[in-house]
């Protein structure tokens, strides 16, 4: 028997070595998708957005609930982790200076790495941008009115024009941004562009005016937004005793058409059931005049 | 009140007495009813799906039934109403069988919109919250008003009659009817100025059946007309919906007539003479229904409107039995069957009407049905019950329970009220006299 | 508990308020308060707090004051429906060029409102209005009509349109007549002919907006996802379709999305020209058509990806 031993024990960590792994490689894991993007809002807040997604039949769908390491790309030093929404969208907010090394080229870099799980491979995204930042100024000349949109990186201290960016002029609407022109920034890091006077506004005629540096390679997205009085005023209110065949109050000739047949006759009948009481009566004292006779 | 002794030995045998014949019909008619009670349940308990409606063809069997019925309540307002107003003499003995026909048909056919109804547990806020803009409301004031003027309207021509049997001795009823007679003839006596009162009250009442039936009639039609699915959108359906009423109400009465003159022996009072001259106005009415269903369809096919020769191709072709039996046979057969004079007999006369009455409900059938099978988008589903409306046989028990109602509400009442105004016929002879 | 947002005051922040914490807190019964639900804004209130039990299992403290029967909830509920979103006038702009019958529109809204699968509240029609014009695929929303004959017609005002424009149906005032659906040209209402089996989910009060759940013996439609438009978000139908084929906007703001694309309405209008249904029929439709022209795909790819259950319904179309 113990000349069987290695036998045995060989032939076990072998059958081992088979089957444990395949017991734990029956699923296959999903292979995400991480995407990073760095973003500045109109209050030069800036922030990281991480989205976190996988493909499954030609369809993209969210991984919520993961959680996401954001670092800073030069130095390797973690930031924070942040967990993904319903969307699968992780945000880490840099604030209004970010106070992040710069390379050579004045680049940030950042990263934002997912280090998986049983069921998700792991993923890790890596960006570098440069800080820009975006004026919008408004003004009217001669009832056109125009947007002058000026951009500059600053550089080893310096405010370096960006010239030929194209950023995108948008009005916000209820559910999506209308596009309303494309500014295209010359040598200066200036362009202006005219607004279209037609846009409708609130009852007062205000409208949001967006700007937008969208998915630049170099600086990320950049968005500076104003409300102003360029649209045209816009209210509309339905009277509440608006009469007609779908509203609440009906049009006048019918209740009065109505009221005037049911009046009628309804008076009718009472008539003729007076008729009827007037012969109970008569009977009655019909019947108690023969009463007093006999 | 005293009337002709003939007269009461020959209208009031079957207030006293009830043959077998008529409990065993009456239990076959009950059997009827409690079979549709059962349709009802099995409706209410596992909803409309057992019907044969469906999401296109929404209105079915309840809704042609309702029609139908609140269509047959136009024989008591023409000849009780219109022929009273013009003073015919003739029409005397068939009154109250109008008038009867009249009321019951109108308590029986609200019930066919209950069952249409998908949730009966909300049927009071037609009362609490009505909306006056819509056809359905001004149906349930309509009807409202029309079922308590025609109810005061029989009720008024009862009172006569109810003195009579009070005061006949030799009557030999149930203690509790003489009660009853007691209590609802209003102590009336016969005096001057007790006729005067009541002919008034019959006078104003007679009118007012007769403006209110055209009133509830028009506005059940235009809950169809002012819609505006293809067919439907007719500018002629009032006037029409009500000359097809008429033309069942009498076709009805003929029917009825026949049943009572054999089954109570009143050869005597429903003569020949009454056949003919009720057969004739049904062949002058149905002139007129034919002249309005011709001008419709007339209309309908010449125009080249693409909705309109979709409906009636489907008409000619899916249906087109059907619509033959409606508009040729159920016009022009009546029609020859009376205008010739060798024809004349009362059992033809008799066969003319129920070939009339049931030509009237398919023709309520195809006014409803194919508008609703062509819809203006067409109807694209693979299922057959939600292309072709098929009845089932919840709607045929239900259907035949609404007859059975019909059919047991008359026998009952032919057991308190004679089925021919005594007072009437009194009347009728008193005038001959006089002649 | 999530921070409440400070929203408008009055009815509206009521009811977002009962949407954030309505799959928090049950709405049948609370701590013993049999029936109750909360309701109620950054309401000072008496100050007594009550300790309530979450269906998941957390506790949560609310101030006594803002806690209401659920009938007052619906009621509170059914009275903001009725008003609608102030200032907008609700417009759906659909592209016949780029449909070729997904049916995702059909799908998400189906899920959306809990709908039994053989209710459609936007319909897929396979057209052809003559055998010399081309056959195109139509989804048909409700319309929602600017003079609605469904809403004439209805005896109880079940029915109602509002000064949004969308028409809603109230399933606890239905009577089930059916007036309403011979009263549409568009053949664009259902009936629940049976019971549909869907319970109403924990933490939810009945609203018209979502009309969930279906009512056996009551009507139901399209209601333009009023419920999602409450949080500027689009109805199911457009950002399910993978075709960006369905536009949705407000006609006084003169834009519609698709979620992808946003374009001024009567720039569209103009440039595609737009056209309505059956625009003879004098019902104002808020539902536009873009022509089928420079189709993207054949119209026949419609029939190819589908159940065989779907494409049969289709086997008699053509030219009526």
């Amino acid at each position: 028997m113990k000349k069987y031993l290695p036998k045995i024990l060989f032939l076990t960590s072998l059958m081992t070595l088979v089957i444990v792994p395949s017991q734990s490689q029956e699923k296959p894991k999903i292979t995400p998708y991480l995407e990073l993007q760095y973003f500045k809002d109109t209050d030069e807040q800036a922030y990281l957005k991480s989205t976190l997604t996988y493909s499954m039949n030609r369809m993209v769908l969210p991984l919520a609930g993961m959680v996401i390491n954001f670092s800073d790309g030069s130095g390797g030093q973690s930031l924070a982790s942040m967990v993904t929404d319903d969307k699968g969208v992780a945000k880490l907010l840099l604030g209004g200076e970010v106070k992040l090394p710069v390379n050579k080229e004045g680049f940030w870099s950042f990263g934002s790495e997912f280090k998986g799980n049983d069921t998700v491979d792991g993923a890790n995204s890596e960006i570098a941008v440069k800080d820009l930042k975006l004026e919008m100024t408004l003004s009217l000349a001669d009832s056109i009115k125009n947007i002058t949109l000026k951009a500059h990186s600053p550089l080893n201290g310096e405010e370096v024009p960006v010239s030929d960016e194209v950023i995108t002029v948008y009005v916000s609407r209820m559910f999506s941004l209308l596009p309303v022109g494309e500014a295209t920034l010359d040598e200066t890091g200036t362009s202006t562009i005219e607004f279209p006077s037609d846009i409708p506004g609130d009852e007062n005629g205000n409208i949001t005016i967006i700007a937008k540096l969208e998915e630049n390679p170099t600086y990320g997205n950049i968005e500076k937004s104003v409300t102003e009085k360029w649209g045209i005023p816009t209210s509309y209110s339905v009277p509440t005793t608006h009469r007609a065949l779908w509203t609440k109050t009906p049009p006048m000739w019918m209740i009065i058409t109505l009221s005037i047949l049911l009046a009628g006759v309804w008076g009718h009948y009472f008539f003729a059931i007076i008729s009827l009481i007037l012969i109970k009566i008569d009977s009655k004292r019909k019947k108690s005049k023969d009463e007093y006779l006999t | 009140m005293q009337a002709d002794r003939k007269l009461l030995n020959d209208l009031t045998p079957e207030l006293v007495q009830t043959s077998t014949k008529w409990y065993v019909t009456f239990f076959i008619f009950l059997a009827f009813f409690a079979v549709g009670i059962y349709a009802l349940i099995l409706q209410i308990d596992k909803g409309h799906i057992v019907t044969g409606m469906r999401d296109n063809v929404v209105w079915g069997f309840y809704i042609v039934n309702f029609i139908f019925f609140m269509g047959l309540s136009y024989s008591g307002a023409l000849i009780s109403g219109v022929l009273h107003l013009f003073h015919t003499g003739w029409r005397k003995p068939v009154i109250r069988m109008a008038e009867l026909i009249t009321v019951i048909s109108l308590i029986i056919g609200p019930f066919f919109i209950f069952f249409c109804i998908g949730r009966l547990d909300r049927l009071y806020f037609l009362f609490i919250h009505p909306r006056i803009q819509s056809p359905i409301t001004w149906d349930v004031i309509a009807i409202s008003t029309d079922l308590v003027g025609c109810f005061i309207y029989l009720y008024l021509s009862f009172i006569e009659d109810f003195a009579i049997l009070r005061d006949f001795s030799e009557l030999n009823v149930a203690p509790w009817k003489k009660k009853l007679y007691k209590i609802l003839s209003l102590g009336f006596s016969g005096t001057e100025k007790q006729r005067k009162l009541l002919l008034n009250a019959r006078t104003i009442m007679a009118a007012m059946i007769i403006a209110i039936a055209i009133i509830v009639y028009s506005v059940l039609a235009w809950i169809f007309g002012v819609t505006l699915q293809p067919g439907w959108h007719s500018t002629i359906f009032g006037p029409y919906f009500v000359i097809a009423a008429v033309f069942s109400g009498t076709g009805l009465l003929i029917i009825l007539m026949w049943i009572f003159r054999k089954v109570y022996h009143l050869e005597e009072y429903i003569t020949k003479r009454h056949f003919v001259n009720v057969g004739v106005l049904l062949t002058i009415i149905a002139a007129f229904y034919g002249y309005f269903t011709f001008s419709d369809y007339l209309t309908k096919w010449y125009g080249s409107i693409k909705m309109d020769s979709i409906l009636i191709d489907k008409l000619f072709n899916q249906y087109y039995s059907l619509f033959i039996f409606a508009n040729y046979i159920g016009i022009l057969l009546p029609g020859i069957i009376i205008a010739f004079p060798k024809f004349r007999t009362i059992r033809n006369i008799t066969v003319a009407a129920i070939i009339a009455l049931l030509a009237l409900w398919v023709n309520r059938y195809i006014i409803v049905i194919p508008t609703l099978e062509t819809p203006f988008l067409p109807i694209q589903d693979f299922r057959t019950d939600w292309i072709k409306y098929t009845p089932t046989w919840v709607e045929w028990a239900l259907t035949l329970a609404g007859v059975s109602v019909f059919a047991m509400l008359f026998m009952l009442v032919s057991k308190i009220v004679p089925i021919i105004s005594i007072s009437e016929m009194q009347e009728r002879d008193q005038n001959e006299v006089m002649k | 508990m999530k921070k409440k947002k400070s929203t408008e005051t009055g009815g509206s922040s009521r009811r977002s308020f009962i949407r954030k914490l309505g799959a928090g807190v049950g709405a049948v019964s609370i701590a013993g308060i049999p029936g109750a639900s909360v309701i109620g804004n950054n309401n000072p209130g008496s100050g007594e707090k009550i300790k309530l039990l979450s269906p998941d299992g957390t506790l949560v403290e609310v101030d006594k004051e803002n806690i209401r029967p659920v009938k007052e909830t619906v009621a509170i509920l059914k009275e903001e429906a009725r008003k609608g979103l102030p200032g907008r006038k609700f417009i759906m702009v659909i592209d016949l060029a780029k449909c070729r019958n997904a049916r995702k529109c059909v799908e998400a809204c189906q899920e959306g409102h809990m709908l039994p699968r053989d209710h459609e509240w936007i319909k897929l029609y396979l057209l052809q209005d003559d055998k010399n014009t081309a056959p195109y695929w139509l989804p048909r929303p409700c319309f929602h009509c600017d003079k609605p004959m469904c809403v004439s017609v209805c005896p109880v005002g079940a029915t109602y349109k509002r000064d949004d424009g969308i028409v809603l149906v109230d399933n606890q005032r239905c009577i089930g007549c059916k007036f309403c659906m011979t009263g549409c040209p568009y053949s664009a209402r259902v009936f629940n002919w049976k019971d549909p089996g869907v319970k109403l989910p924990p933490g939810h009060a009945y609203d018209p907006e979502t009309n969930i759940p279906p009512v056996e013996g009551t009507v139901g439609k399209c209601v333009f996802c009023a419920d999602k438009l409450r949080k500027n978000e689009l109805p199911r139908c457009v950002t399910a379709c993978p075709m960006g084929v369905i536009y949705f906007g407000d006609l006084l703001e003169d834009t519609v999305t698709n979620g992808e694309e946003t374009v001024r309405f009567s720039k569209l209008m103009k440039d595609l020209a737009g056209y309505r249904y059956r625009e003879e029929l004098g019902t104002l439709p808020n539902v536009y058509y873009l022509p089928p022209i420079h189709r993207m795909f054949p119209v026949e790819t419609g029939l190819e990806d589908t159940d065989e259950e779907i494409s049969k319904r289709y086997k008699d179309a053509g030219p009526r």
